[in-house]
């Protein structure tokens, strides 16, 4: 019991001290980024901190509902965010962002002018690309020797129980869509309600909806054929040479993870130094050279290695680009995206 | 008097605030209307219970309840006899016994879950194993099925199951064994009717635990199941993450709760009433 009573008192103590401790008592400049896990090179972070003699505290968060349930609460404390491309549109809806001071990030001139003026943020007011992919095919050689280049593809019967599937309701019914020709951000309920039923014939074949493992499931060939995100192809293809990777010909949905500033942020200048530091051209080639996604950055281009200018499913063509959409923001009907998704879930 | 109820007052509000409040915000927004963002306005209505008697979510949920019933029920028959050689072993090996039961919270759940991935995958340790001995020619396709789900329900709750059963078993009354000894009983008959009824509060215990933790589960469905077979608790998170519609998730949650206790409160009279009838036949 005597321990017990001990037990508390330190648990109390040590809450007490990590409130103090957010006071930062060194008086150094803090940068709170709140991001995916594993979004940024460790080095690169740390030759922030040293270069500006500031401290760099990193929250992560699972996916973009989380961050946006977050920011809507207010008083989030966070200086830097990463919202995804129709979560940036969400956001500035909702009035949660700051315009970007460009005069602070000169920088910008560096992006790919492909990725400026996203549909989403025209004009670039309030986000710059951070990082894109696009969401193609990606199958086992080895064990499918017919040429892939449509999303019919994975319905092909050869194929039953090892199809992988992304587990988003937005991504596969806007596959589902893309196959039939549609807009992937469809408003329009016969066909939403079409390409759902044409997903219950693909129900049968489909090994598992996974977004977060789906890159071992393919590398350890547990699925053979899957709708992959093209950064993660080229993570697969690393330990699994038989694995490629293609954007089928109906086109595939686009999408980015981007830099941005919330309404309420204590050091929006210091995160404009950031994102202008994380654009130097030399910073941004050892960043993206360690988190494997194409890099927006044309002048870093140079400072790449030989290997990852060639990769052809971290760079892809513009023929390739040209095939694809950005995912829009669907309103009221996220409803039925959902319903429709629990029932193809639940075999229903 | 007035000292005790004094001394409960941290209890009461520790409750109050972690407990009825958040509980009080979930009924609330239950009840309210969502906007396209995912947030909550005020708008009164009830939608969201309406939609639960959809076809779709009645099914889900009577999925939800079979597969908590059947993996309530295997959790009982595994632990009983387990918990059983545990309380009737030396001082010694009943440490033991308890120590080995336990082990397992020692590391994370997540990390237990993925363990499952890695035995039971078609490149997996049992398939090789199988493959190597020559049983089979071709894996098998354990994994992604609802045999695995069930099976990670199982072993994730078995503890649960055979720690209240392992009390109940070490605080009976052994006397009494003695006496249906000395007086003819078999030891079958003995244990029919002196330490199964005795044990009863440990298995009610037991399986309110598993069921209920069984039917909030989502993360096993999801690595074991391949996220194919929803549970209503896979529905509930969606609603507080991707369809962003807070107020069904919490209607959900509430019409969980009640059934829950409903469930439980059944099992509580079948238990209790069948008791009393061995009693009064004595």
């Amino acid at each position: 019991m005597k321990q017990m009573k001990w037990a508390g008192v330190l648990l109390a103590s040590i809450l007490v001290l990590s409130m103090l401790s957010g006071c930062g008592s060194s008086g150094k400049q803090t940068l709170n980024i709140y991001s995916w896990a594993d979004n940024f090179d460790e080095e690169v972070l740390a030759d922030f901190e040293k270069q500006y003699d500031v401290k760099i505290v990193y929250d992560v968060f699972a996916n973009n509902e989380d961050l946006l349930a977050k920011m809507k609460t207010g008083g989030s404390g966070y200086d830097l965010i990463q919202p995804s491309d129709y979560m940036v549109d969400t956001m500035i809806k909702e009035d949660l962002l700051a315009p970007l001071n460009m005069d602070n990030i000169p920088n910008f001139a560096n992006i790919d002018p492909a990725y400026k003026d996203p549909v989403f943020d025209p004009g670039n007011k309030y986000s710059i690309v951070y990082m894109t992919g696009v969401t193609g095919i990606a199958y086992n050689k080895k064990y499918i020797k017919e040429e892939i280049d449509s999303w019919e593809d994975l319905w092909n019967p050869a194929y039953k129980g090892k199809v992988l599937l992304l587990d988003d309701n937005r991504e596969v019914i806007g596959m589902a869509l893309k196959k039939a020709g549609k807009s992937n951000s469809s408003m329009d309920e016969a066909e939403i309600t079409a390409a759902v039923d044409d997903l219950k014939q693909l129900l049968p074949s489909v090994l598992a909806f996974d977004t977060d493992n789906i890159k071992n499931k393919m590398i350890q060939e547990e699925g053979w054929i899957g709708t992959v995100w093209s950064g993660d192809a080229s993570v697969i293809a690393a330990d699994n040479p038989d694995v490629a990777y293609v954007v089928p010909k109906e086109g595939g949905t686009i999408w980015a993870d981007n830099y941005a500033i919330p309404k309420n942020a204590k050091n929006q200048e210091l995160a404009e130094k950031f994102i202008n530091f994380m654009l130097e051209p030399e910073v941004s080639a050892k960043n993206y050279e360690s988190i494997g996604y194409s890099d927006p950055n044309i002048k870093a281009k140079e400072f790449h290695s030989e290997e990852y200018n060639a990769d052809t499913m971290i760079n892809l063509s513009a023929e390739e680009l040209s095939r694809t959409e950005w995912l829009g923001d669907v309103g009221d009907q996220l409803q039925i995206y959902d319903e429709s998704w629990t029932e193809l879930k639940s075999g229903r | 008097m007035r000292k005790s109820s004094l001394s409960v007052l941290p209890v009461v509000l520790w409750l109050g605030v972690f407990l009825v409040v958040p509980m009080l915000i979930v009924v609330g927004m239950s009840f309210m209307g969502r906007d396209q963002a995912g947030g909550v306005v005020f708008d009164i209505n009830l939608t969201s219970y309406a939609r639960f008697f959809d076809s779709l979510y009645l099914g889900i949920y009577w999925d939800t309840i079979v597969l908590s019933v059947l993996t309530t029920v295997i959790c009982l028959v595994l632990s009983y006899p387990l918990a059983y050689y545990i309380a009737n072993s030396g001082p010694k090996r009943q440490t033991w016994g308890l120590i080995l039961v336990t082990i397992p919270f020692w590391i994370n759940f997540l990390i237990r879950t993925y363990a499952w991935v890695l035995l039971l995958r078609t490149q997996g340790v049992v398939n090789n194993l199988l493959i190597d001995i020559g049983l089979i020619q071709e894996p098998l396709q354990m994994l992604y099925t609802r045999g695995a789900v069930l099976l990670g329900m199982v072993y994730t709750f078995i503890p649960f199951m055979v720690l209240p059963i392992y009390v109940a078993l070490e605080q009976m009354d052994k006397k009494l064994l003695e006496a249906a000894s000395d007086l003819g009983a078999s030891s079958w008959r003995a244990f029919w009717h002196i330490t199964l009824p005795q044990t009863k509060s440990g298995i009610m215990t037991g399986s309110v635990l598993v069921y209920v933790s069984t039917t909030g589960m989502f993360v096993v469905t999801d690595i074991l199941g391949g996220a194919k077979s929803a549970m209503i608790s896979n529905v509930i998170q969606a609603q507080f993450s991707g369809a962003r519609d807070w107020p069904f998730g919490s209607a959900l949650s509430i019409i969980f709760v009640i059934t829950s206790l409903i469930m439980i409160a059944l099992f509580n009279r079948a238990m209790t009433s069948r008791h009393l009838r061995v009693k009064e036949g004595r």
